[in-house]
């Protein structure tokens, strides 16, 4: 028999109050995300806004730090942009390391580590994605990082339409991608806040003459474009020559030159409307994977995933997955590549080297953890 | 921006019918219902999530 209870104004007021309760404790849990996380770059670096490139987004939730540092001697400009897509946490995390470690002997290196900043702030509905994930350093303090969403936070940027259009190009892409900073190059002064912050970096890269800028990412094991270097024509020399040398060290990763006709992204737009080297790199990442299983920070952290060991089996990945795809690999693939193309930079142009020290290398990486290498908290 | 006013407005007022919903609704299990339905309502008027 069904039992019908009886609602009176009385039951509404405490049902009522039990949602703004609950209300109350999600509020605290997702404006914890509001919060950015503490990093200690070294002395120096010189920090930077992203609005001192563009007005436009000063005092929005747009801008963000830069950090630059200039070495001794005179030398090329390079650029990391990192944290494009906060669901790739090996991108935010390779910048922190360098901000971190890096000592610049031989012209600039800029930092830029929460690239789409508004991204930072929330993570995806319905993806299960953890807030963030913590690291362990080499005195065993925890040090935390956000885990955020690929695309602006709707709170500042709303509404996406239903379809986007690409304003330089005229490029119909889905509607959401107005919101995703590598679609929105090279950018519109008067556009969206995304745009804007595309726009922005673009004016960085002019304003710095940045001779060689990096875009960093990572990408599903089932997606085709990962572990990968992606390469414009003007980089596609320098590019070679740096995968050889990867490929020399045991690292297996691909050269994939830049689609012409696919526009809004960095690889593509940076070296159209800028005089620098696009460089777009990806690793593979399990937990932003569609054949993921349970996801969580460990899964963030290792990517030990059951589903992908399966997926292997079975062929369907590409990368090389051998039950674990753990982030100290992700971000020492990154910092190996970004090291190489560094030091091979002056052979394309004797004027324009960049040296970098203090940075681990892939071994050391790997062996001691990503935490290892990260500074103390205080 | 004006935009954002006028999105925040209407689900002001979509809240305020489910509200209404909730006291003159007998069922106490619809009650629930709209409780639930009021809380992503509050958390999108307040520009939280």
């Amino acid at each position: 028999m069904k039992t019908r209870f009886k609602g009176t104004r009385l039951t509404a007021l405490l049902l009522l109050g039990l949602s703004c309760i609950v209300c109350y404790f999600a509020a605290q849990s997702f404006m914890s995300m509001w919060e950015p996380e503490k990093i200690y770059p070294l002395d120096d670096f010189r920090e930077a806004k992203l609005s001192d490139y563009f007005d436009g987004i000063e005092g929005t939730p747009a801008d963000q730090p830069v950090f630059i540092q200039e070495g001794v001697e005179e030398g090329g400009t390079a650029l990391l942009l990192c944290g494009t897509h906060p669901n790739e946490p090996a991108s935010n995390l390779t910048g922190v390391l360098f901000l971190e470690n890096a000592s610049v002997e031989r012209g600039r290196l800029i930092v830029v580590p929460t690239a789409n900043i508004m991204g930072f702030t929330h993570n995806g509905a319905q993806e299960g994605h953890p807030q963030g994930y913590t690291l362990e350093t080499s005195e065993g303090n925890q040090r935390f990082f956000r885990y955020g969403n690929r695309l602006s936070n709707p709170i500042y940027q709303w509404p996406n339409p239903d379809i986007y259009i690409h304003p330089t190009s005229g490029q119909n892409l889905s509607g959401k991608e107005k919101s995703n900073l590598n679609r929105c190059y090279p950018g519109r002064p008067d556009g969206s806040l995304t745009e804007q912050m595309a726009y922005a970096i673009v004016e960085l890269i002019r304003k710095e003459k940045v001779d060689l800028a990096f875009d960093l990412h990572e990408a599903s094991p089932e997606y085709p474009v990962v572990n990968a270097i992606v390469a414009h024509e003007k980089s596609m020399e320098l590019a070679a020559m740096v995968t050889m040398e990867i490929e020399f060290a045991g690292i297996p990763i691909r050269l994939e030159p830049s689609p012409k006709n696919l526009h809004g992204l960095s690889h593509r737009e940076w070296g159209d409307y800028t005089d620098t080297m696009p460089i777009l790199m990806e690793t593979g990442n399990p937990s932003q994977g569609r054949l993921r299983g349970r996801t969580n920070e460990d899964l963030v952290i290792t990517g030990e995933d059951k589903c992908y060991s399966k997926a292997f089996e079975l062929g369907k990945l590409y990368i090389p997955y051998d039950g674990d795809q753990p982030i100290s690999l992700r971000v020492a693939r990154h910092t190996e590549a970004i090291s190489l193309f560094l030091e091979n930079l002056e052979f394309i142009d004797d004027s324009k080297g960049v040296t970098v020290s203090g940075i681990p290398g892939f071994e050391d990486i790997l062996e001691k953890g990503v935490g290892y290498f990260l500074a103390e908290p205080n | 921006m004006i935009m954002t006013l006028i999105y925040r407005g209407i689900v002001l007022f979509v809240l305020a019918l489910v509200i209404r919903c909730i006291f003159k609704e007998k069922d106490l299990w619809k009650q629930v219902t709209a409780a639930l339905v009021v809380i992503p309502l509050i958390l999108r008027v307040l520009m939280i999530k």
